[in-house]
């Protein structure tokens, strides 16, 4: 049985269920990296380019740590995932930019996903994904749709219950209600950054311990997405917009006291994106937001010591509209 | 209505003689400099690029001047570049100027989509004022860019520095005054003739060295710090993989019709790098799998956290073609001694590079 090597690291988050679903049914066995560690990052680091993004660094990691476990590495080149809607250069040249930097790794299976182009090059290039493990044009389309279909029930399973991926992932099936929170805050930004828990020094079980319930771009429901995309940038530009700007948009004016937004040092979408959003929440003035940039210089008690004054803002400014 | 657009090489030179002749009234952002720089970088969020906070800076400077209308490229497909004129016209908005902003999407509609903003600009003027208009800037730029090529290989021999430099600008100043492609024609041929008289040092072998990269980075002079002119004066011939004028035939014209220059390049790059990554980060890797052997040395030049570029540089150690290459990576951060140090270091390890081979093939 050949088995596939999935990195725990960029879009994993987001496509894992349609991805495992997919190489399942094709009768393949799916092995996934361990989550990031010190050696990871540090792997990933000294191989890359220093200017490279911090997400690459940690997927090149990911890789380094596939090797001997698998043998095929899946790293698709995700183009455009909606009609003229482009993504960033490092999801095109994942899986040639894996190659360079790590030479050894174990074979690249990779598959490009190009929405723009249509559907018949989409359904091409499925196949032709599928058809190393099968021949069965039928069985590959099978595979494909229930692959889809889990994608579908994974992304309503957030949205309807309120879960953050990691939750569903682990197989929790209910937010835990029953504790006591004492403020709600928006935690915005791509997956990868956001549900790492070592690259953002565990944020959101920082925030959990510390009484505050926390809300994820995945949660909000899709006509929310639209309103406040189109309300603060038109159009999409960016296959990955809705999760900061969409997201951003929305929590800025419903649920909760605040927005933190996740971002990576030299991001270029980001740098773009949480612009629009700032400068939204400036004018809104409701509601208040921090950006915090995440490279692999990030020094935890730096972090926290910014986590901390923020909730404190929060906490007085309620005290002051409070007493009115 | 008060046009304006960013400076970027000379294009200003072809922008002008085109809104002349049309009555349209231009007002050309003052010459980019420090003051530029620092004003774009004061307004700009500071992970985006130098080209974002030069061309703000430009904006900046020209509505102080009294500009009302802003020309910034657009486009989906290209890198970041497509989505800045949303963001600068909001930071303006915010700083409280009053101004429209024309996103132009010439890489998609094309020669047709130019002459439809030109049309806009106007206020509706006839074809047939049109056309001509933009053909004679354009024909602007394909004499600037001749001249220069040739200055780029003069300069490395010239027996005193800075002679070709200054026919070039002397040149540039015609050109900007001519009025019809007749007289353009034989600027060219004057200029040519001159720069073939520049007196010679006949003991410089030059070395032969391509400049490439991110586009706005390699064709704006003030954002690479001259990288041109000091390589020449270390004794380099200088090749540069775009002209504004090639950009412009091919983007216009000769894409269309399904011609494309670069078709070599990407094909080139395919063992390393299968699809484009935005910006000009095929080209690069395909510039020097291609080039590898015809150059002594590459500079490859990115604004710092081009995303394109990144993954090129990834990419580029690792191909077979040997070739020694320098990224400069270019921000409001750079010195031009630091700059200068590099390049000299650079330019002695390719001439002991090419004079181990020499002995070699003796």
């Amino acid at each position: 049985m050949v088995t596939i090597g999935i990195p725990r690291a960029l879009l994993y988050y987001q496509y894992y269920p349609m991805w495992l679903t997919f190489f399942q049914e094709l009768g393949a066995q799916v092995v996934v990296s361990p989550p990031t560690n010190r050696a990871t990052l540090a792997e990933g680091v000294s191989r890359a380019v220093a200017e490279t993004c911090l997400p690459v660094k940690v997927f090149c990691g990911h890789v380094v740590s596939l090797i001997g476990a698998c043998d095929y590495v899946f790293v698709p080149a995700i183009r455009s995932m909606a009609y003229k809607v482009h993504n960033c250069s490092k999801f095109l040249g994942l899986p040639d930019l894996t190659r360079a930097v790590v030479p050894e790794s174990p074979p690249i299976l990779e598959v490009e996903i190009d929405v723009d182009q249509g559907k018949r090059a989409l359904y091409q290039a499925i196949y032709s994904l599928g058809r190393r493990f099968s021949c069965n044009p039928l069985k590959v389309k099978r595979a494909a749709q229930s692959a889809w279909q889990a994608h579908q029930d994974y992304v309503a399973r957030m949205r309807s219950q309120g879960l953050t991926p990691l939750q569903v992932l682990e197989g929790q099936s209910i937010r835990d209600e029953t504790r006591g929170y004492h403020l709600s805050l928006a935690v915005i930004g791509h997956p990868y950054l956001v549900y790492d828990s070592f690259v953002n020094h565990r944020l959101l079980e920082r925030l959990d311990r510390g009484g505050v319930k926390v809300y994820t771009p995945e949660m909000v429901p899709q006509a929310g997405l639209d309103e406040a995309m189109a309300q603060i940038v038109g159009q999409a530009y960016w296959t990955y917009e809705a999760e900061v700007v969409g997201a951003g948009g929305y929590y800025l004016e419903n649920q909760v006291a605040g927005v933190i937004g996740v971002a990576a040092f030299g991001c270029g979408p980001d740098s773009l994106m949480f612009e629009m959003v700032e400068r939204r929440a400036k004018k809104l003035r409701g509601c208040s937001f921090m950006s915090l940039m995440l490279d692999e210089h990030t020094a935890e008690a730096g972090l926290v010591t910014r986590l901390e004054a923020f909730l404190d803002m929060i906490q007085r400014r309620r005290q002051v509209t409070a007493c009115g | 209505m008060r046009v304006t657009a960013p400076h970027l090489a000379h294009l200003w030179v072809g922008l002008k003689g085109t809104l002349e002749e049309l009555g349209v009234e231009s007002v050309p952002p003052p010459p980019t400099s420090r003051r530029t720089l620092s004003l774009g970088v004061k307004y700009s969020p500071e992970g985006l690029c130098l080209p974002f906070k030069l061309t703000l800076g430009n904006f900046i400077e020209a509505l102080e001047a009294g500009a009302d209308t802003l020309l910034m490229a657009a486009g989906t497909g290209t890198c970041r570049l497509g989505r800045y004129h949303l963001l600068q016209k909001q930071i303006l908005q915010d700083l409280g100027y009053k101004f429209k902003m024309i996103p132009l999407g010439v890489s998609e509609k094309k020669f047709l989509g130019l002459l439809h903003i030109f049309k806009f600009i106007t206020g509706g003027a006839s074809w047939a004022k049109i056309i001509p208009a933009v053909l004679l800037g354009l024909k602007k730029y394909s004499v600037i860019d001749d001249i220069e090529r040739e200055v780029n290989r003069v300069r490395a021999v010239e027996r005193e520095k800075g002679a070709a430099s200054r026919i070039l600008r002397q040149a540039i100043t015609a050109i900007a005054e001519a009025k019809r492609p007749h007289s353009l024609r034989e600027i060219r041929k004057y200029y040519l003739e001159k720069l073939a008289q520049v007196p010679r040092n006949p003991n410089i072998q030059p070395l032969k060295v391509m400049v490439m990269g991110e586009f706005y980075v390699v064709l704006e002079p003030f954002s690479n710090l001259d990288v041109e002119i000091e390589l020449g004066k270390l004794g380099c011939e200088v090749h540069r993989n775009l002209y504004l004028s090639d950009w412009t035939k091919f983007s216009f014209f000769l894409n269309p019709l399904g011609m494309n220059e670069k078709q070599r390049v990407h094909r080139a790059a395919l063992p390393y790098l299968k699809r484009d990554v935005g910006g000009d980060g095929w080209e690069s890797v395909g510039e020097k799998v291609l080039h590898a052997q015809d150059y002594d040395g590459l500079i490859h030049l990115a604004p710092f956290t081009c995303m394109p570029e990144i993954i090129a540089e990834n990419i580029m150690p690792t191909t077979k073609e040997d070739v020694p290459v320098l990224t400069l990576i270019c921000d409001e951060q750079m010195g031009k001694p630091g700059m200068l140090t590099r390049l000299e270091a650079f330019v002695d390890l390719i001439r002991r590079r090419r004079k181990a081979r020499e002995k070699a093939a003796i």
